[in-house]
Order: C-alpha cells, then sequence, then structure tokens
C-alpha cells in the first residue's frame, strides 16, 4: 500500500496550506492508501478542536472537520510536542484521535516517507 | 515511459516571489536530464507558473522554463479548482474539460486532487517545492 508522509506548518485561517494540506490527505487515505499527517510548528494549531469561523469570513471548512475526515477514514494524524509547548497548546485541546510525538517523529516521517509533502 | 523511473513534483509557490519555482524547473529538467519521467503538480499559487507571455526583465524566466519543460516530455498538471479561483480557466471549459485560453502556457493540463493522489501514487520519488 503507498504510504505518504504530509507535513503542515502553517495555521489555518490566515493561510491556505493547512486547508489545501488537509484536502489532499483526505484525498489520499479516501482511496485506501496510508497516509500520516504530520502537524509541527504553526500546523499545530489545525489540530485543535473548537475551531470556528462564525462571521464566515473565508467561508472554507474548519481544519477540524478536515482532521476528524482523515482520521476517521484511516488517516493518522500526529502534533508535534515542541511545537505545542512552545504555543501553549496542551493535549487536551487537540482533537480527540490527534497523536502526539516528540523526537519520533522523526523517525517517523523517514520510516513512512515514501512519499513526502512539506506545506 | 514504460521503463523510466518517475519523479512526482509539487510545488506550492508562485514565480517571482521566491524561487521556489526556478528550483523546481532545474530540478526537473535535470532529472529528464537523468532519465526520469517528470510529472509535474502545480497546486494554490503555484498555478500563476502556467501563465503564458511571462517577460521578467531580470529574473529566470520561469515560463519559458515549463515550455521547455512540456517540450521534453514532462507532463504538467494544473489544479484546476485553484486556477478557476485565480481566474485562468474560468468560463473556457467544454464539456471535455478542454481549456482553451491564452493565458495558458500550450500543453498544461488541469486536474482535480484525486488526479494528483493518482500522481502521487505512481511516482516512484516525491519532491515538494515552496510548502513552507
Amino acid at each position: 500500500m503507498p504510504r505518504l508522509v504530509l507535513e503542515i506548518a502553517h495555521a489555518p485561517f490566515g493561510h491556505e496550506n493547512a486547508y489545501a494540506g488537509l484536502f489532499i490527505a483526505m484525498g489520499w487515505v479516501s482511496v485506501g492508501n496510508e497516509g500520516v499527517v504530520v502537524l509541527r510548528g504553526d500546523g499545530v494549531y489545525a489540530g485543535k478542536k473548537g475551531q470556528q469561523d462564525p462571521f464566515k469570513e473565508i467561508n472554507l471548512p474548519p481544519t477540524e472537520k478536515q482532521v476528524r475526515d482523515v482520521l476517521e477514514t484511516g488517516g493518522r494524524v500526529v502534533a508535534d510536542r515542541r511545537s505545542l509547548q512552545s504555543r501553549g497548546i496542551g493535549e487536551d485541546m487537540l482533537i480527540e484521535g490527534v497523536e502526539v510525538l516528540g523526537e519520533e517523529i522523526r523517525r517517523l516521517i523517514i520510516e513512512q516517507g515514501e512519499r513526502v509533502l512539506a506545506l | 515511459m514504460v521503463g523510466k523511473k518517475t519523479l512526482g513534483i509539487m510545488i506550492m509557490s508562485a514565480p517571482f516571489g521566491s524561487q521556489y519555482a526556478d528550483h523546481m524547473c532545474r530540478v526537473a529538467d535535470r532529472a529528464i536530464d537523468m532519465g526520469y519521467a517528470v510529472e509535474v503538480f502545480l497546486y494554490g499559487d503555484a498555478v500563476h507558473t502556467q501563465m503564458n507571455e511571462q517577460a521578467p526583465k531580470l529574473f529566470f524566466n520561469v515560463g519559458e522554463a515549463l515550455k521547455k519543460l512540456i517540450d521534453r516530455g514532462a507532463i504538467v498538471n494544473s489544479c484546476e479548482i485553484c486556477s478557476v479561483a485565480r481566474g485562468y480557466i474560468k468560463g473556457e471549459k467544454d464539456g471535455k474539460k478542454d481549456y482553451s485560453s491564452t493565458k495558458l502556457i500550450e500543453g498544461v493540463r488541469f486536474t482535480t486532487i484525486y488526479g494528483f493522489v493518482d500522481m502521487l501514487a505512481r511516482a516512484d520519488k516525491v519532491i515538494s517545492f515552496g510548502g513552507s
């Protein structure tokens, strides 16, 4: 089964990349492929639960829904522990199912990264 | 392309604002020299790379480099939704998805995210540019 690691380093709402990356991840896992989304740097904000766009300013689906869709379709979503700590984001603030990894995240990228996309 | 290894490339940055597009074209060109079949996916702002008649006075001409890649056999796919959003193919689509436009470099094709997923799956190697 083809494997993909997709690293997201931008926060949602202010930038297109988190949305665009999760769009690819969903397409990838929805056809039966193995995929891991790595949230690093500001990308960890995409893993927060309780996201809203009450004023419909950008009118894109919250990345929370995309993350849940990827998880429900069999993909993995992991967040970098250091990136979370430096931004004051506790593990209890993450969407259920998002894994938190420390140094192991580097190993995961190398081992699972037959194909690696960085956004 | 039977027997050739395929290099898949995704790029997200527009030309000129950064050098990712230059670098992508040069890497793709070298990969063809090395015997790879090259497939490119233009995503997000990178769809501006497909604009015809780019005429930078000082910078590397990404449009000409992209034309050369297509002439050398590279497949250049562009994100359909991103291209519609940026006005490249609005209103010019027919039933066969033939997007003829003077704005576009000849030979650029359009695809959905699923077309890109297929490209990723069949590639032997994948490189992404300009995402971070």
